[in-house]
């Protein structure tokens, strides 16, 4: 059942670190680091009230390590951080994405490259996110715009990781790490996914075998099951393998095993965008700006709409194409020098779409956004 | 939802001046009184000195875009953390200042208030009560939200060893205008 608690204020990185805890995190690894620190600091607090386990490592590095030590070790594990601590956390993740170890990594950005501007905000961590550690590999990024989504993403994540065996990164940046907004969540959205767990004959375990849903069954330590985890690339059985056909085999499946989930990873808002001549692509805060300046294009009778993507990786091509496909303009705002341009100009074709980027370590305002629709607008003829 | 459906607030200084609590504890008060606010702060990588402010929309219904566009009130403790601001004051927007530590208050867009904050706050025994003081000033000028809401957020939000100064601080702001109102 779930009590709506009445309105109360709520920062982004505290209901980040309140959701973790109501979808079962029980471990948290971390290195504090603005504008991060508010999650560990929440973190600490309470975990012990839930008989969970904080540990402050002593760097990013170590953290990310811890994380994925206890997530094998079956319980819900996270971290937070910021650029700096996400670059240093890129080897474990992509271990725990080879390995297939469940775990949500948060990374409140601002502004790089390098220790950059540590309390502004940016977006500069897009392809990070997704390419951050070498080899081709798995990964879920998801990229809320409000207090109330950070709470609704942050359990989701751990949902996702669990159900599909990846890490989950939650990106969003310093403006809603920080911001307080009135909220009446619910004061628990009920019980996230349980890990699936080996069952059956241990004789006949293999650690990394499928299930129908592509997805191996972990397992869970003193049940008596026999596994091997590793780095290196590895068979059904756990160990290494470099024979062409099983690693071709292995990488297929682990590559591709998102694929056929699509539909529950992938999740977008599109607002007005049925009839609209100018597309705005936005995420984070920048969308926040972005839905103004959308409603305030149509009050000045300008057909504009907003596509934000909430899944930001894998990105949601089947809902991008169906919002944008009357659209003659895209507009791509973010607080970087251009990163998910990259991706919607290889889905829209890089003549249809057009680029606002910000660097300076302020948001975009609303102002802004509206001149770069208007733009759009004239030149597709409409104004 | 426009800017003219918000009221939005900004409390200004440096840091180590407890804008961010002041603002808390009036974003407190906000919800308390029934309204939606988001509430953001920007501040310079240092515990102490460098620009800090809080920021405030205040909706009655959701607050779409969550950060100021134009300024109703302003509370600017430090001359460094001006900023951007006279740009985003409103027409007859409340500017209320330290007039100690603000030389160069923003001229003409409102209607301003230079304070003996700081100065009000050591005579109740600690400088740094000087947000509550000019939190006091502002919500007494404005009207907005009501007082006691202020009061209770205060009551309810800082720790017990304060508590009582910080109240002083706060109703010690509101004296102050009360008395600058009957001046003028």
């Amino acid at each position: 059942m779930n009590a709506v608690v009445r309105p109360r204020n709520l920062q982004g990185n505290r209901a980040c670190a309140l959701a973790a805890i109501e979808a079962g995190c029980r471990f948290y690894g971390g290195y504090p680091i603005t504008p991060s620190s508010e999650i560990a600091e929440c973190m600490a607090a309470e975990l012990p009230r839930v008989d969970g386990v904080f540990v402050q490592m002593e760097d990013e590095i170590a953290s990310m390590g811890a994380v994925v030590g206890a997530s094998i070790g079956g319980v819900k594990a996270m971290t937070a951080t910021s650029g700096p601590g996400f670059s240093l956390k890129q080897e474990n993740l992509g271990y725990a994405a080879a390995a297939e170890v469940p775990c949500v990594i948060v990374n409140v950005m601002r502004g790089g490259p390098s220790t950059g501007l540590p309390t502004r905000p940016a977006q500069g961590d897009v392809m990070q996110a997704r390419w951050g550690t070498h080899g081709d590999h798995p990964v879920i990024v998801l990229t809320p715009a409000s207090v109330m989504e950070i709470h609704a993403e942050t359990r989701r994540a751990f949902e996702l990781a669990e159900r599909y065996r990846v890490p989950v990164v939650l990106l969003y940046d310093e403006v809603l790490g920080h911001l307080v907004e009135t909220v009446a969540a619910p004061a628990d959205a009920g019980a996230s996914a349980t890990r699936r767990f080996a069952s059956g004959p241990a004789d006949a375990y293999q650690p990394y075998r499928p299930g129908a849903d592509g997805i191996p069954d972990m397992a869970r330590p003193g049940d008596g099951y026999r596994t091997h985890t590793t780095g290196l690339i590895h068979d059904e059985d756990g160990f290494p393998t470099q024979a062409p056909a099983r690693v071709g085999a292995v990488m297929a499946r682990l590559l591709g095993k998102l694929d056929a989930h699509r539909d529950a990873i992938e999740r977008a808002e599109c607002v007005d965008c049925g009839d609209a001549e100018v597309v705005v692509v936005a995420y984070g805060i920048t969308a926040r700006a972005a839905a103004r300046a959308v409603a305030e294009a149509r009050a000045r009778g300008i057909r504009a709409g907003l596509f934000r993507p909430i899944t930001l990786w894998p990105f949601a091509e089947r809902a991008f194409a169906a919002a944008t496909r009357g659209a003659r303009r895209i507009v791509v705002a973010e607080l970087n020098a251009g990163q998910l341009a990259l991706e919607i100009e290889r889905l829209a074709g890089r003549e249809r779409v057009g680029r606002l980027n910000r660097l300076d370590g302020e948001p975009l305002a609303p102002a802004a956004v509206l001149a770069a629709i208007a733009d759009a607008a004239g030149a597709t003829g409409e104004r | 939802m426009s800017d003219t459906a918000t009221r939005q607030i900004r409390l200004a200084g440096t840091g180590g001046q407890g804008l961010g609590l002041a603002g808390r504890l009036l974003a407190d008060a906000c919800v308390a009184a029934g309204h939606a606010v988001a509430q953001s702060q920007t501040y310079e990588p240092t515990s102490r000195g460098g620009s800090s402010r809080s920021d405030l929309v205040v909706a009655d219904g959701t607050v779409d875009y969550p950060l100021v566009t134009a300024l109703d009130a302003l509370l600017l403790l430090d001359q460094a953390a001006l900023e951007d601001a006279p740009a985003l004051l409103r027409e007859g927007a409340l500017v209320v200042t330290d007039a100690a530590l603000v030389p160069h208050p923003p001229a003409a867009q409102g209607e301003l208030h230079a304070l003996p904050l700081t100065a009000r706050a050591r005579e109740l025994g600690n400088p740094r009560v000087a947000n509550m003081v000019g939190l006091g000033a502002l919500v007494g000028l404005a009207g907005w939200p009501a007082f006691e809401q202020v009061e209770r957020a205060v009551e309810t939000s800082t720790p017990a060893r304060f508590r009582e100064l910080n109240l002083a601080a706060l109703r010690a702001g509101r004296a102050l205008v009360a008395t600058d109102a009957s001046a003028a």
